[in-house]
């Protein structure tokens, strides 16, 4: 027994918002319950730990469990399994092998780079210490000590470009922040994550939050600033709550506040509620949300690094260009500009959602073939159905088709495809999406979340939208397409702020790749997809029915009918399009057309 | 004198002083951009768009907004390429799609070629969203009587819950900048009654002049005149007279301000 006292047993389970809406607190609980029943807590160094986002959120909750040392890791674990894998595994010493984590679990970490997520699914977000432990704040320690144009240098020099979309070169901005007249600077961090579909930004600041304001305290130093503000969404309370959790540890150890490290410089950083508007993510309208007005875009000619939060020079950067930082610092420029493609270095993340086997969060190389990441890391698309698209940067990015799978993934090439890097969403559509229906669909995002300033977006997105629509049910004429692409050029040049320049990306993108589905729609009155309900019929193929009865059982409205064992009827006049029969069917007796 | 800047405007070579804008030099030299939100009075906010123009020069060729962009030494605007000319014929489309009945709108847009819109909602909202009156009352008068409500296509003009509004004066200077009639201020009687589209924003009982008896301000606004006007000068406002009366009276003699000791001649 005492030669065992000094086994140590550590359960990690996610605690991101993935985990945490699988069921992670009380798998964390359940662990933790049976280490104690079973004496473990007392005898070993046993004990649960709470770590950020996996990546693999499809497989949640995840938990590894290390025994001195050696790892295994559990997929989908429930309290039920949490009590059996403590009985079996870490009692009974033989892994529970049926709940480990499969092939796909290590084909989806193959291709990853993880820089910026290394820590995050490794350490428990809520303790300064085990950052600490893993070398973090020591790039701040360091930094503090070098000179400010030098550090600005570094990061030039290293390649970073701006992870919220722009890609715009930190280094540079920085440093024309840095030259900007006055006294009182400002360096603020935009959380306000707003694509649908996207996870990056809340997941760095679930899993590890000191990242985000080592970056800060860095570039605050090197601008020269002393007040930072993140602006996060209220929408994240997990991530604002370890935020503010995080930033209380650091004040408490004077790595914010006055004389940081012991040195002359003073930091502090506040937090900044969002209130859930989307335009708000826009760096003019998340300025004017900052000082307590109402988060509209400002017209500028005038960069915000010269004039921005209450007219001081001010300096934006996305959560993910934060994290990267103290990597950099940490590193070297050199080692940061070895990674990725020629003109875009470093990492991104992606958040992989959509038709894909593996949603998740991935972390890749600048350049890596698109085709890896839909096929190797997300693992394919389900049910077998064809890949037909990506759609890339969120609601004013745009859709990659299939012909380019090989392409690079970095900003140059992206931008060339028509769409964007964005902050990073990458939402996979397969063979039943409807291309129309999807520009639609963020279409009516841009127009609802527009501010509604300025003409060309507050009118001209509500017409196209109806256009859309129009499309969608049967209604289009030819017309209708040339008018989308009249709109579509006035509005990106006059609009006001960012977010109405992109909007019509997703209707111009998928006008470029994908207009045969307009004029199928506007000519032959057919959606290909079988999405657009008064363009589809369905109908059932009598060869390939055998009668099982699950369509006619399924059917919510009672359409369709027949004898066991016989083939089935779908009645027209009844059916409302739900699909249930179509994604039912084991034999693809269901057509649609 | 202010340092001359030169530019170039459709051709035409144009002197600014600093800090003018795009719009200002191309008045100043007579050439007509069109515009709804801009107003001399107050600051510009750049969000009807119709001034858009294309720049040229220093900075990288772009469509920017004339009322925002200012001058540059060596500027090149050009404001009827065929470009500014397609995007300007599509915002007044859009913008007649909403209001096509207001007359100063139809007006400006026969002005720049459109007579048309294909892009009738059914709607008759003569606002087109310009802000003046927003902009007016809040940063000129500083009443805070109108403000927005809603955001993208629902975006509007309204009082604070849209109910009468407690904070107007009813001064009608929101009447008076809107460029197309869109809120209105009428007189009957005794009562002003200051209104936009299906909306009242205030009523007011009317004082009468003391000289021709006639209604003519409300108590608010006169109030409000006293507080800004005649008590930091330490002058009392003895009678309440009408502008047309006091058009009509003969100048009083100056009057020496108590409180500066200088001369201040009453109106």
């Amino acid at each position: 027994m005492a030669s065992k006292t000094d086994k140590e047993i550590v359960i990690s389970i996610c605690a991101g918002t993935g985990g945490v809406a699988a069921g992670g607190n009380k798998v964390i609980e359940a662990f933790q319950q049976a280490l104690d029943e079973n004496e473990l807590t007392a005898k070993y160094k046993a004990r649960t730990h709470k770590v950020g986002c996996r990546g693999f959120c499809a497989k949640d909750v995840l938990v590894d469990a290390a025994i001195d040392g050696e790892q295994w890791t559990y997929q989908f674990v429930t309290p039920d399994k949490a009590k059996a894998i403590v009985e079996k595994h870490i009692v009974g010493g033989e892994p529970v092998s049926k709940w480990l984590v499969k092939e796909d679990y290590h084909a989806f970490h193959s291709k990853q780079q993880k820089l910026v997520l290394a820590n995050c699914g490794q350490i428990d977000p809520e303790s300064i210490e085990e950052y600490i432990a893993f070398g973090g704040y020591e790039a701040a320690r360091d930094a503090l000590g070098i000179d400010p144009d030098e550090i600005i240098g570094t990061i030039t020099e290293s390649g970073l470009r701006g992870r919220g979309g722009g890609g715009f070169p930190t280094g540079i901005k920085w440093g024309s922040c840095r030259r900007a007249g006055g006294d009182i600077k400002y360096v603020l961090c935009n959380a306000d994550e707003g694509d649908p579909g996207a996870f990056m930004d809340r997941s760095i600041i679930e899993g590890n939050p000191h990242s985000v304001i080592e970056g800060m305290i860095i570039g605050a130093h090197a601008i020269g600033s002393s007040q930072g503000f993140v602006y996060i969404r209220a929408e994240y309370p997990l991530a604002v709550d370890r935020l503010r959790l995080a930033l209380d540890q650091a004040r408490e150890r004077n790595f914010l506040g006055k004389n940081v490290f012991s040195t002359n410089f003073n930091f502090e950083i506040k937090v900044v509620l969002g209130a859930g508007a989307f335009v708000c993510g826009e760096s003019t309208a998340l300025m004017t949300s900052i000082e307590d007005r109402a988060g509209e875009p400002r017209p500028k000619y005038v960069h915000t690094t010269d004039r921005g939060v209450w007219g001081k020079p001010s300096n934006l950067n996305n959560v993910e260009t934060w994290a990267n930082v103290p990597l950099i610092i940490k590193n070297g420029a050199k080692w940061y500009n070895g990674i990725g493609s020629d003109i875009s270095k470093g990492t991104k993340i992606f958040s992989l959602v959509g038709k894909i086997n593996n949603t998740g969060l991935v972390e890749v190389p600048m350049g890596i073939p698109l085709r890896d990441v839909i096929y190797e890391i997300g693992g394919g698309i389900p049910k077998k159905r064809k890949f037909k698209a990506v759609q890339t940067g969120g609601p004013s990015g745009g859709c990659i088709p299939a012909s380019h799978l090989d392409m690079p993934l970095d900003y140059e090439h992206l931008y060339e495809a028509g769409s964007m890097m964005g902050s990073g969403g990458m939402i996979v559509l397969d063979e039943d999406t409807c291309m129309v229906d999807m520009a639609r669909y963020f279409l009516e995002f841009c127009r609802d979340e527009g501010c509604g300033q300025c003409t060309p977006c507050r009118e001209g997105i509500f017409h196209m939208v109806r256009l859309l629509t129009e499309i969608t049910e049967g209604k289009g004429t030819p017309e209708h397409i040339s008018i989308l692409e009249e709109l579509s050029p006035m509005i990106e040049d006059a609009s006001l702020c960012g977010l109405g320049k992109s909007a019509p990306n997703p209707v111009l993108s998928t006008l470029r790749y994908f207009r045969d589905e307009y004029e199928a729609h506007i000519i032959d009155k057919r959606c290909p997809a079988g999405v657009c309900k008064a363009l589809t019929t369905f109908t059932i193929d009598e060869a390939a029915c055998n009668g099982c009865t699950v369509c006619a059982r399924n059917c919510p409205v009672a359409a369709i009918t027949g004898e066991k064992k016989e083939p089935h009827h779908i009645h027209q006049d009844r059916c409302i399009k739900c699909r249930i029969c179509y994604e039912g069917c084991k034999f693809g007796a269901i057509m649609k057309g | 004198m202010a340092t001359m800047i030169n530019l170039t405007i459709n051709g035409k070579k144009v002197q600014a002083s600093e800090g003018m804008t795009v719009i200002e030099a191309a008045k100043n030299a007579g050439i007509f951009i069109p515009s709804l939100c801009y107003h001399e009075a107050f600051e510009p906010e750049g969000t009807c768009r119709l001034c858009i123009v294309e720049v040229s020069g220093p900075i990288r060729n772009s469509v920017r907004v004339s009322c925002i962009q200012e001058v540059k030494e060596g500027l090149v605007v050009e404001t009827e390429t065929e470009r500014i000319k397609k995007h300007r014929t599509l915002i007044l489309e859009l913008l007649l799609g909403r209001s096509p009945y207001s007359k100063e709108l139809l007006d400006l847009a026969a002005r720049c070629g459109v007579v048309t819109s294909r892009f009738l909602t059914g709607e008759q909202d003569d606002c087109v969203r310009c802000g003046r009156c927003v902009r007016v009352c809040r940063d000129r008068i500083g009443a805070y009587a109108l403000c927005w409500a809603n955001r993208g296509y629902e975006r509007k003009v309204t009082t604070d819950f849209e109910r009468l509004s407690e904070y107007c004066i009813g001064c009608g200077s929101c009447a008076q900048v809107c460029p197309t009639g869109a809120i209105k201020m009428e007189d009957r009687g005794v009562e002003r009654k200051i209104y936009t589209w299906g909306q009242v924003v205030a009523r007011f009982k009317l004082e009468r002049c003391k000289q021709c008896d006639k209604p003519f301000a409300p108590k608010k606004y006169l109030d409000w005149v006293r507080e800004r006007a005649y008590k930091p000068m330490g002058l009392k406002l003895v009678d309440i007279i009408c502008p047309e009366c006091v058009r009509k009276a003969e100048r009083p003699a100056p009057v020496e301000s108590p409180l500066t000791g200088a001369p201040f001649q009453a109106w």
